[in-house]
């Protein structure tokens, strides 16, 4: 058929013609797949490696330090002290650190690595994990393969595989259809389907999450200009507040397990909620309100959220649309959805660029208030919603210090009642998700409180084990990503000096062996764990986690580069940077 | 015919720089500054100053243009902020994907479409052609989007476990990795160069990559991967091309050299093959360049439904976050893409009828 | 013989423009003679009867929840499949035909409320084509040179790009939303109307009556508009409905991709968009929306062939 050879040598045709035009830009090929040298893995134990003869007297430890702790940061110093020795001096006792410290942004990755790629190993994580990255076909998957020298207990399949879908029925489609065997969060409706499926089994994951409706009041953003801004009044945001059944949300729109959320953090985080109860639903006390305020009539505004499933938000498009449809009716305030990307949409609520009312959610990271009010409304927090204030910061920096949850309460009682009063959000939902797994599988199939499933543990018997996530990882540099997609990925190759344990949020040791601090939690001291190899073949030492953390602490720094160069954990759990240019 | 070629080529010239002056306008008229429109939000004044000098964005309009067709020459699409790479890497990632399934597709509603237009032809007011004729006018009228959706209910679900199942998203089983051809061959090639480039692009595409690898286990998994998607987009242009070729056909079945035909006593396959068909080709091939269109336009939302990652996809991911570089670049280049197409199927045309190769 | 085929061309031309009460009943009689034609008469027909009643029709507010519906009896639970007194669903359950969405709303109501959305979205997208697609083309056809060429080069350059595409390259300027939807769809389909009104312009230019009107020192826009442009119809029509059918699925492919119609609107690509990841548990939120953009589409497309083929002298032998 002369036609279709036509076709095709068109085809040939124009995309030479536009390769060739392209001066051919070479698309980043992952490395062949056996690259690490492999040649001392038979010998591993570790009494026999690294000799400790020649290293600490010779040892060049790194050492960054901050000259005073005016710059508003929580940490003073981080030091080599010796080649498996790192001391952190903080400012303010913290007695969260090993918490955050665990955190996925808080990995280690070789210092040279991080030279060669100049502060951007988005694509290209080196870690000391269970499995190293192999491919990452943009768009369609991610391919981690077995690391063999890697210090604890190998991973039972060969191969592991991130795959994506944006839509729960999708995901659900392929697991029923037997091509994935775990998928993330079913939707809402799909629950009862899996359930009743012999050969698929639902694990939930308890609801440490909060699903709110945030206001922006931020007079910088272009045309928004607090006198005019409805949003800005405290009036109107209180009067939202009291104008949207919460309960009807939850009851109708999220999975069983899920709550209306009485404050921001979740009652099972120690000093979760104390202090007043949230507003009760009540439309005429809200239009009243709303009439004070100025606005008998109502106004207009735009809803942002972007169209991804999370464990707080199930159903975003429903969820919003209800809410449309309630500010309607009680307050007669008009709300124009706008869907947003996800990737663009939290960089603009990080950096206060969202107008009017937005949707989005938090998974808890760890169990701690630092995590929820801290990272939301304390010192260090993003922009997201607009103006700070004072009365909310001030108890939850004075809380943070202090070690005990007794002591803490009332800080965290009088932070809570402050937001009630100032409604930088409106807290909806602790919502009920669930992990779907193949029922029968090997090994420690589990639902993860922290959306932070390790896939090492498990197995299907075969030698490949693919796992199907909302969306696909917006980078593998996981210092620089928030996204809990971009995180559960990067958690399968690199790892922190603490970590959580396996379906928990206990904190356990992982590339540090033991710590200890002083007696007012202002100085801790890491032992590191002997004979760890990088995936790279080099070996772990103090340097490696000195650099991995100061190139995000030290602006100045030149590799503090990252994708966005955000920084979002580390200024979110440990306040501003050092060397942060002048606003 | 060679002036008749060079002619055609000629005119499509300013429609190319009608294309890009489009797309270039369409840029401009992107609300804001158009420095952090295309950089992203969070662009500093250093970076947006430079960013203005270095593309002109301070003179004249015109120049300005002349800048923007410039930089296309040179291969230049500007960068994405979204993915922080230069635009031109994600096309030669993305671009294979999409020529893949149009080409699927495009083979699906050839082999399909015309043989029913000439069977309905044949068959003329029978029920044969009645059937045919109203399937055709309903494939028109479907929904890809839909189609998409319900096929991937039926061959995923309602036909597990049956021979027929077949996979609802993706373009190969989970694991499978592809290794491309010319490392298989064994060339040795310099990554950066146009050779490179060119094959990189070829070994992108997966089926072609398995069948010049040998590696049919992989052309097994990418075509039965392939051919879901490639049946919802392939709808639309099958069933234009077997309207055509029903109406093609009728002209030439009632003409007077083949009842002189069918006189001399030839069989009803020689005179509908050998005699009536030839002479319908020539309006299938301009059936062709119109469903190209409707290919390229159709591969967003297919992509879309199936989890494909095309350029449809990635523009429609793109729409989502402002990130317009990509979105102007990829009009130009699809749109250059669709002319050229057209350009081809217009001389085949000229190739085909003889009345225009002599002129 | 030329004699012969000018008069037969006039007389044709005089029959279309002058005598268009017979060429109606002519052009009737063949349409009602092809089935396909009336079937999709009659669910067009079918089609604007809800259009224009759904208010009174539809049982309920097509953006209404029903958990917001004062004194509603039912069991307001979201994605409620269709219950149909008359097809045995228990009386005690409260009637929806089509079952209830994911917002709990009535999806009958708003299927009903949709017909109105997507035909008005067919007709105001091609008639704003129409208007200016005519005029560009007129103007074309009838001034020719550099007129000609500078309007023609322009609808190339549209032309050249995927008409789905470049509808969302505008949208993406503009911004979603349904009225910027129907723009871009409007300015994508102008250059098919330019070009069917420069061809039949072209062909009547040079004709008799024309030169002699011009001849006689005729005012040139009354003979464009009086003499020339009639003759335009019969194609515009025909192109025009298929246009509408074309324009419909277009939108409704962008309100899917969220770049149309905004929630709640009750636009069909919309609610179908809005419910495809409920395929499995809820397919008749996926399916019906689905059907109603294809059954209208397909009357349009099943009228516009029937028309064609009626209006077509060539073609008159076939049926």
């Amino acid at each position: 058929m002369k036609r279709n050879l036509y076709v095709l040598l068109s085809l040939l045709v124009l995309a030479s013609v536009v390769l060739a035009a392209c001066g051919g830009t070479p698309a980043t090929e992952a490395p062949a797949a056996t690259d690490a040298p492999a040649t001392e893995a038979p010998t591993e134990l570790p009494a026999t490696e690294a000799p400790a003869t020649e290293a600490p007297s010779a040892y060049e430890g790194m050492m960054v330090e901050s000259p005073d702790c005016d710059y508003g940061g929580e940490v003073k110093s981080i030091e080599a002290v010796d080649e498996f020795t790192v001391k952190f001096t903080l400012c303010v006792p913290d007695p969260a650190f090993p918490s955050k410290i665990a955190f996925t942004s808080f990995a280690i990755q070789p210092a040279e690595h991080l030279e060669t790629t100049e502060g951007k190993p988005l694509e290209n994580p080196i870690g000391t994990g269970p499995y190293k990255l192999e491919s990452w076909e943009r768009g369609n998957q991610v391919v981690f393969t077995r690391f063999d020298e890697y210090w604890g207990d190998p991973a039972m399949s060969q191969t592991l595989v991130f795959r994506w879908g944006t839509e729960s029925a999708q995901r659900v489609l392929e697991l029923q259809s037997g091509t994935v065997d775990a998928i993330d969060n079913p939707g809402p409706d799909d629950f009862a389907v899996i359930e009743g499926d012999a050969n698929l089994q639902l694990l939930p994951r308890p609801a440490l999450n909060t699903m709110y409706i945030g206001f922006n009041n931020n007079p910088q953003v272009d045309g928004f200009d607090n006198s005019t801004n409805p949003i800005a009044n405290e009036l109107v945001r209180q009067a939202i507040a009291m104008g949207i059944d919460r309960n009807r949300i939850v009851d109708n729109f999220y999975p069983t397990g899920s709550e209306v959320a009485s404050h921001f953090t979740p009652c099972s985080i120690p000093n979760g909620c104390v202090g007043e109860e949230w507003y009760e639903f009540d439309a005429e006390a809200a239009k009243a309100l709303l009439t004070e305020a100025g606005y008998p009539d109502g106004f207009e505004t735009v809803l942002n959220y972007r169209d991804v499933v999370r464990g707080y938000l199930p159903d975003p498009n429903i969820v919003a649309q209800d809410i449309q449809a309630q500010l309607k009716e009680n307050l007669n305030i008009t709300l124009n959805i706008e869907v947003m990307e996800s990737g663009a949409f939290l960089d603009a609520a990080d950096s206060g660029q969202l107008v009017g009312l937005y949707l989005l959610g938090w998974g808890a990271d760890y169990p701690d208030q630092t995590n929820f009010l801290g990272y939301h409304f304390g010192a260090g927090s993003s922009d997201q919603f607009g103006d700070k204030f004072d009365d909310i910061v001030d108890p939850i920096e004075a809380g943070a210090q202090l070690a005990s949850d007794d002591e803490r309460a009332p800080h965290y009682e009088a932070a809570n009642d402050a937001i009630k009063l100032h409604v930088p959000m409106i807290p909806v939902a602790h919502g009920g998700s669930a992990v779907a797994y193949k029922a029968g599988l090997e090994g420690n199939p589990h639902a993860s409180p922290l959306g932070n499933e390790t896939f090492a543990v498990m197995g299907n018997g075969t030698d490949t084990f693919v796992w199907m996530q909302n969306a696909e990882p917006i980078s593998l540099y996981c210092a620089d990503e928030t996204d809990g997609e971009s995180l559960r990925a990067c958690e399968q190759v690199t790892q922190s000096l603490l970590g959580y344990e396996v379906g928990g949020t206990a904190v356990e040791p992982v590339l540090a062996e033991s710590y200890e601090t002083n007696d007012d939690l202002t100085e801790w001291t890491f032992t590191l764990r002997q004979g760890v190899v990088f995936h790279d073949g080099s070996s772990l030492d103090a340097n490696d986690v000195v650099k991995s953390l100061v190139v995000q602490w030290d602006a100045a720094d030149p590799l503090h580069t990252g994708n966005t160069g955000g920084f979002s954990y580390w200024s979110g759990l440990f306040g501003p940077y050092l060397n942060a240019p002048p606003q | 015919m060679t002036t008749y070629i060079l002619r055609r080529i000629l005119l499509s010239i300013p429609v190319l720089f009608g294309i890009l002056f489009a797309t270039f306008t369409l840029g401009r008229l992107i609300p804001g500054d158009p420095c952090r429109a295309i950089l992203g939000e969070k662009a500093t004044d250093a970076v947006c100053n430079e960013f203005i000098h270095r593309h002109g964005l301070d003179k004249p309009i015109l120049v300005q243009f002349g800048y923007y067709v410039n930089e296309i020459a040179h291969g230049d699409f500007g960068r994405s902020f979204r993915f922080s790479k230069p635009v031109t890497e994600l096309l030669i990632e993305r671009l294979p994907i999409t020529v893949e399934l149009s080409f699927a597709a495009l083979i699906v509603s050839l082999v399909v479409g015309v043989p029913l237009g000439i069977l309905s032809a044949v068959k003329h007011n029978t029920w044969v052609d009645v059937i045919t004729m109203l399937w055709a006018n309903t494939g028109v009228s479907m929904p890809v989007f839909w189609l998409g959706l319900m096929l991937a209910y039926i061959f995923a679900l309602a036909l597990k476990d049956t021979p027929f199942q077949l996979p609802p998203s993706g373009r190969l089983s989970p694991g499978l990795i592809t290794v491309p051809f010319y490392e298989i061959w064994n060339l040795e090639l310099t990554p950066g160069t146009t050779t490179f480039t060119v094959l990189n692009f070829f070994s992108r595409m997966n089926i072609l990559n398995g069948l010049l690898s040998t590696d049919f286990k992989l052309v097994k998994d990418a075509a039965i991967h392939l051919i879901l998607p490639a049946l919802a987009l392939a709808t639309i242009p099958m069933a234009l091309i077997a309207r055509m070729a029903r109406s093609a056909m009728l002209e030439v079945l009632g003409q007077d050299y083949i009842r002189t035909a069918r006189a001399k006593g030839l069989t009803q396959r020689v005179v509908v093959l050998k005699h009536a068909f030839r002479n319908a080709l020539l309006p299938l091939v301009t059936v062709i360049g119109l469903s190209l269109g409707s290919l390229l336009g159709g591969a967003v939302l297919t992509e879309t439904v199936f989890n494909l990652s095309g350029v449809g996809r990635i523009l429609y991911e793109a729409i989502t976050a402002r990130d317009y570089g990509i979105v102007q670049a990829f009009t130009v280049v699809i749109a250059v893409f669709f002319v050229v197409l057209n350009l081809l199927v217009d001389i085949s045309y000229a190739y085909l009828d003889p009345r225009i190769r002599l002129n | 013989m030329s004699q012969d085929i000018q008069t037969t061309v006039k007389l044709n031309v005089e029959g279309l423009s002058l005598n268009s009460a017979s060429l109606w009943n002519i052009t009737r009689r063949r349409l009602f003679r092809r089935k396909s034609a009336i079937v999709g008469m009659v669910i067009l027909a079918i089609l604007v009867f809800i259009a224009l009643t759904a208010q009174w029709l539809a049982p309920y507010d097509p953006v209404k929840s029903m958990l917001d519906v004062k004194d509603y009896a039912g069991r307001a639970q979201k994605r409620l499949p269709p219950c149909i007194h008359a097809f045995g669903c228990p009386e005690e359950q409260t009637q929806h035909i089509l079952g209830l969405d994911g917002n709990i709303r009535d999806e009958f109501s708003r299927l009903l409320y949709g017909a109105r959305l997507s035909l008005l979205i067919g007709l105001s997208t091609v008639s704003f084509a129409i208007v200016i697609g005519t005029v560009l083309g007129a103007l074309s056809g009838y001034f020719g040179g550099w007129v000609d060429n500078t309007v023609m080069r322009v609808m190339d350059v549209l032309l050249a790009f995927p008409s789905l595409l470049l509808a969302i390259a505008i949208v993406t300027v503009l911004g979603p939303g349904l009225q910027n939807a129907l723009l871009a769809i409007g300015i994508v389909s102008i250059p098919a109307y330019a070009r069917v009104v420069r061809a039949s312009v072209l062909s009547v230019r040079e004709m008799e009556f024309v030169s002699a009107t011009r001849a006689l020192g005729g005012d040139t826009m009354q003979i464009l508009f009086r003499r020339i442009l009639p003759n335009a119809l019969t194609p515009l029509i025909v192109q025009g409905t298929l246009g509408i059918a074309t324009a419909i699925l277009d939108a409704a492919a962008l309100s899917f991709l969220g770049l149309g119609a905004q929630p709640p609107t009750p636009e069909w690509g919309a609610m179908l968009g809005a419910e495809r990841n409920q395929v499995f548990t809820a397919p008749h939120l996926v399916f019906f929306p689905g059907i109603a953009i294809a059954l209208t589409v397909l009357s349009f497309n099943l009228l516009g062939d029937g028309l064609r083929d009626a209006l077509d002298p060539r073609l008159a032998h076939l049926s």
